[in-house]
């Protein structure tokens, strides 16, 4: 696992070992309440985790590799009236962030949601197409720099990889390891 | 002088101006027409190639009259050249670069004897409408035509060698797009920025500034202290070489970006709160007989040459001037050492009647008869407004005869005008209207900002609506200006289409005489100017051949795009998704050869399908099958939406048990199909076509939230989410064994159409599917995707000694055809219905519900349909070509779905669909090939070729 940082305005990452787990649940129900977090936006929890409200009555929860049983179990916890289903999609998602000033200049090439301040601050979640991949993004600032995770189906990861590697080249886009993002990921 | 030579001669090139835009230091050499000429950083080609004393630039479109310099502008009609394999470059726009290559197009054999140019002699025989006069009869000659017709065609050559350049789009949200880089837009996007907004502020020339450019002392610095205002402000984004192309609903902006670093033009797509409409205005041409001979240009293009590129634009000079403009270039080409013969002021009933002159002006007929020789001749009659943008937002703007030009009449909220198209004045009174329109471009934004946000999910509290109040903007003075459009002889309207005044007047009096019906009969307007500059002179030529107003004639529609745009930019970059599986890597080191299925790239084969087919039969294949669809279904109600989505029953599955099944849609057409395995008491996995995946999911999800949304149903599409490997052969349970823990495979404990959860290689939490595609033994293993690569390496390495060997999807389409499975879209298409497709044991038209089940009666019912059948050819070594037609005499009563060479039969078989009177066993029918040649062919009994009991997989 390559810990490679980098300083450049625009850099991208493979973080695709982080625990990925989808919940589903009623939009306004008890989980829901518990999970403390909307459709289309994200927060952390006190466990590190990055709880996404990743669509109506959907969330997707960031976690540190390996730690899918923790985060179904603490979910499963939550005796909501509800039905509710957790699944542990850490295999079947891909997961790249891209990192730096030039974020909102990269994003634009690929991407037709506003990706300004007003309209997707910091925390903000939407489900959109990138480069004409169905993807998940999140806006999760680190360190005071803009910070973008990418979420698609897993099969198409190396193909949104590649197309973001190719519109960030204009913009000097470098890749960093995936141990050098853990440090801003949850854990 | 020898080609290859540095072009010399005279210089036209002037002292250093103080406004004028070249790099001195940089002096390099580039080729016109294979001569090399010298140039300075930022000359265009024309300038660089007018500084050398060229003045011919090309050859008109129709006629092939010589064309020089008329608006050294990016509009110039005479000025598109070829510049390497790139035809239609604006040559007096594009900048020249070191070595650059490029040659005058639409001249043969040279741009100076042009043979096309007798053309002109024929001009009494080319009137307007020639083409559909001439070309309509006989209609068996129109190929012909075509060919004569393509080759006097005008334009450049686009090599299909020509390497494909990096074209991109982008989007964009500003609050604000001003449209011209004028003073007035640069002072509207100063005062947007300085209220908040961001702004992108729009240039089509190289340069901000608009006509302080070339303007004097003082212009330049008022262009000098706007320069540091935009500059100061760090929320303007300056695009210079770039246009707004388009305004569309919702305030979508179209800009073409160009002269960036690595790409060659961008389409920016802007969905902008408001719009700044800021073009200026574009100087029209006066029409006269000769008012296209190279030497004869407008004022502004005398004064861009003269003041930004330091070029003399000729010796001794006639100016026709009706405003400050055509002063301002008398002075300046005075100043530039022309001799300036006359001036025909036309405010005191100056005038200019013809200009003679072969390659280039020669001699001026003026108003008052005089002749005077010359070679540059200079017009300045007015103005036009170039309104496209506003009439793209639903404007009508008006003709005001007292200025000669039109101006907007009532735009929208959210687009605003402001500089030369909304009136005259000072350059201090268009700035503080420019600053005024800027201030309230971004007060509304801020409010329509406000109402886009209302609903998306925020941080804190959604900010409310501001209340200021509109921003006052001062009304400009309209500048009185003599209606000039056309002399007292016919000239060109039209520069790049050569359509004249008098074709015009033709055409009037042919009936064309509203503008829209003249437009298209003549062409005029329709060139690369599109009627930036010739839309006013022709609608005046046919308002005076009429004896209608300009009001009463109006003007052509203006539509998208304002400027050309390439077919690159619009194309974009090639975003084609592909997908892959864990295992790819694995596949292209064995020289698999890649299949593309719909976004999948899969294995076809790893070189000889056939031996795979054999050694499936024999031993034991592994087939990486990842791309099958994958639904992760929990709930409750599964069981309940399953019996209604599938043809099927479902209430009965066990734990631990699979079972196939067939959706339909509402009209009994077969949907999809795949097996679902019950892992629990309320845990599905639904696997589905390859192609299905995404459409089941979808399908599904529409009746869950429509339908029934009581029911208790969660789906999770998984497709991605675990590698998937079908291990088929005899020897399939061997080589499983070998690797799963946990789990009895023997036929006892784990039998035919069953599912159980293990570890495989080591891996936990592998399915484990009793079932096959291939009608052997076989295993089919859902693995979590990141470990694929690793499980699919050790069944290879632990089933070496078992003969264990790749296969790809067409050994596997071998396999299914010889067991007789359909395809979904290939054995079934848009209209086959459940009961044709031969699976009338699945459908249970005993359940209460399910989706197609009205249909599925009636088709039952009323029964005459073409129904799903097995084939062998009599000849064995014929494979009939798939969609190949079964005919009875010349009725077509089937045709074929499947057809392959069964390596394991050593004959050719076949799927296929027949008339119901020849769906019986032994029947024989023909089949005709696409060489017209008639095969027969059984029906045989069962779909299946391949043993059709069941028992290998069941064994």
């Amino acid at each position: 696992m390559s810990a490679r940082r980098s300083l450049a305005n625009l850099r991208i990452a493979d973080c695709t070992p982080l625990t990925k787990v989808f919940v589903q649940a009623f939009e306004k129900g008890m989980l829901a309440r518990d999970l403390g977090v909307e459709f289309g936006r994200a927060v952390r929890d006190e466990n590190g985790t990055l709880r996404i409200g990743s669509g109506p009555g959907e969330w997707l929860l960031l976690a540190p590799p390996g730690s899918a049983p923790e985060v179904v179990e603490r979910v499963e916890a939550v005796r909501a009236e509800e039905p509710v289903s957790v699944v542990d999609v850490t295999h079947g998602r891909a997961l790249v962030r891209i990192s730096g000033a030039k974020t909102v200049d990269l994003l634009p090439k690929v991407c037709g949601i506003d990706m300004s301040d007003s309209i997707t601050p910091d925390g903000a979640a939407f489900r959109s197409s990138v480069a004409k991949v169905l993807t998940d993004v999140v806006r999760d600032d680190g360190e005071g720099t803009r910070s973008y995770l990418l979420h698609c189906e897993r099969s198409f990861g190396q193909y949104l990889f590649d197309a973001l590697l190719d519109a960030g080249e204009e913009f000097g886009i470098e890749i960093e390891g995936f141990a050098s993002n853990n440090s801003r990921s949850p854990e | 002088m020898s080609r290859g030579a540095l072009k010399t001669g005279k210089s036209m090139r002037l002292g250093r101006q103080p406004g004028e835009v070249l790099d001195r230091s940089r002096q390099f050499v580039f080729t016109w027409n294979g001569r090399k000429y010298p140039a300075f950083g930022g000359d265009t080609i024309i300038s660089a190639l007018s500084a050398a004393g060229e003045s011919v630039f090309s050859r008109s479109f129709k006629y092939h009259r010589p064309r020089g310099l008329l608006t050294a502008s990016f509009l110039d009609p005479g000025c598109n050249v070829q510049v390497g394999d790139e035809p239609n470059v604006r040559g007096a726009h594009r900048k020249v670069e070191p070595h650059m290559a490029a040659s005058a197009q639409n001249a043969w054999p040279s741009l100076r004897f042009d043979v096309k140019s007798a053309n002109r002699y024929l001009e009494r025989f080319l009137p307007p409408g020639f083409y559909y006069k001439t070309f309509m009869e006989p209609q068996r000659l129109w190929p012909l035509y075509e060919r004569v017709l393509q080759r006097f065609a005008g334009g450049g050559k686009a090599s299909p060698d020509a390497p494909h350049g990096y074209y991109d789009k982008r989007y964009a949200h500003p609050d604000v797009v001003v449209a011209g880089g004028g003073p007035a837009g640069m002072g509207a996007a100063v005062a947007a920025a300085e209220a908040g907004a961001r702004v992108m502020l729009v240039e089509e020339e190289h340069e901000l500034g608009g006509h302080l450019r070339w303007g004097d002392e003082e212009d330049l610095a008022a262009l000098r202290r706007l320069g540091e205002e935009v500059a100061r402000n760090s929320t303007i984004e300056v695009m210079t070489d770039s246009v707004v192309t388009g305004r569309y609903d919702g305030n979508w902006v179209a800009v073409s970006q160009r002269s960036l670093p690595r790409v060659e033009e961008r389409l920016i797509k802007a969905r902008t709160k408001t719009l700044v409409v800021a073009p200026g205005l574009i100087e029209r041409p006066y029409v006269f007989q000769g008012n296209d001979a190279p030497g004869v240009m407008l004022s502004t293009a005398a004064r861009r040459l003269i003041n930004l590129y330091a070029v003399k634009p000729g010796e001794r000079a006639v100016v026709l001037t009706a405003n400050a403009e055509g002063d301002a270039a008398v002075a300046d080409l005075e100043r530039a050492g022309v001799e300036v013969a006359r001036v025909e002021d036309a405010r005191n009933g100056g005038d200019i009647g013809r200009v003679r002159g072969g390659q280039g002006a020669r001699e001026v007929e003026c108003g008052d008869g005089a002749r005077i020789e010359c070679d540059l001749v200079v017009t300045a009659t007015g103005w036009t407004a170039p309104t496209s943008l506003l009439n793209m937002a639903g404007d009508k703007p008006f003709y005001n005869p007292a200025a000669a030009r039109f101006f907007p009449s009532r735009l929208p909220e959210d687009v605003l005008a402001t500089g030369g198209i909304a009136g005259d004045g000072s350059l201090d009174e268009l700035l503080e209207h420019a600053r005024a329109t800027g201030k309230e471009a971004a007060r509304r934004a801020r409010g329509i900002g406000a109402a886009l946000r209302a609903g998306i999910p925020q941080s804190t509290d959604g900010e409310e609506a501001p209340q200021d109040s509109p921003v006052t903007i001062p009304d400009l003075p309209v500048n009185g200006h003599l209606e000039l459009f056309r002399g007292r002889t016919h000239g060109i309207v039209d520069y790049s289409e050569d359509v004249s005044s008098k074709d015009l007047v033709a055409a009037v009096k042919e009936g064309y005489d509203s503008a829209e019906l003249a437009k298209r009969y003549t062409t005029a307007t329709m060139g690369p100017t599109q009627g930036k500059l010739e839309t006013v002179n022709a609608m005046a030529v046919i308002a005076e051949a009429t004896g209608r107003s300009m009001e009463e004639t109006g003007a052509t529609t203006w539509r998208p795009p304002y400027a050309p745009i390439t077919l690159g930019a619009l194309a974009g970059r090639n975003f084609e998704p592909v997908r892959y599986s864990p295992m790819q890597p694995w596949h292209e080191r064995q020289g698999a050869r890649p299949l593309v299925a719909g976004a999948w790239i899969r294995p076809d084969h790893y070189g000889d399908p056939e031996a795979e087919v054999r050694n499936v039969r024999k031993n034991v294949g592994v087939i990486d099958v990842t791309p099958l669809g994958k639904l992760d279904l929990r709930g409750p109600d599964v069981s309940e939406l399953l019996n209604f989505l599938y043809v099927n029953k479902w209430s009965n599955l066990e734990v631990g048990k699979v079972r196939y099944g067939v959706m339909c849609a509402e009209d009994g057409v077969i949907l999809d199909d795949g097996v679902t395995g019950r892992l629990g008491p309320e845990h599905y996995l639904m696997t589905t076509t390859s192609s299905g995946a995404a459409g089941v999911l979808e399908w599904i999800e529409d009746w869950l939230q429509t339908y029934q949304p009581d029911w208790r149903v969660h789906v999770t599409p998984v497709t991605g989410a675990y590698a998937s490997i079908n291990i088929a052969g005899p020897k399939s349970r061997e080589l499983l064994a070998r690797v799963a823990e946990g789990v009895d495979l023997s036929t006892e404990a784990f039998p035919y159409m069953n599912v159980r959860t293990g570890t495989v290689a080591g891996v936990e939490g592998c399915f484990m599917w009793r079932i096959g595609f291939t009608g052997e033994l076989s295993y089919e293993i859902h693995v979590p995707a990141a470990y694929g690569l690793y499980v699919w390496e050790a069944l290879m390495e632990r089933g070496a000694d078992l003969g264990v060997r790749p296969f790809g999807v067409e050994a596997q389409r071998v396999l299914r055809l010889e067991k007789g499975h359909f395809i979904v879209g290939q054995d079934t298409d848009a209209l086959t219905q459940g009961f044709g497709a031969g699976i009338s044991w699945a459908i249970k038209l005993d359940k209460e519900d399910f989706v197609g089940k009205p249909e599925l009666v009636w088709q039952g019912e009323r029964d005459g349909y073409f129904r799903l059948i097995g084939l062998q050819p009599h000849d064995g070594s014929v494979a009939p070509p798939e969609a190949s037609q079964i005919v009875e005499g010349k009725t077509i009563v089937g045709r074929i779905t499947s057809s392959r060479f069964s390596s394991t039969l050593e004959r050719s078989i076949c799927l296929g669909f027949v008339a119901p009177h020849l769906a019986e066993p032994g029947t024989t029918v023909t089949v005709q090939l696409p060489n017209g040649e008639r095969i027969t062919a059984r029906v045989m009994e069962h779909l299946a070729h391949y043993d059709p009991e069941g028992a290998k997989a069941r064994g």
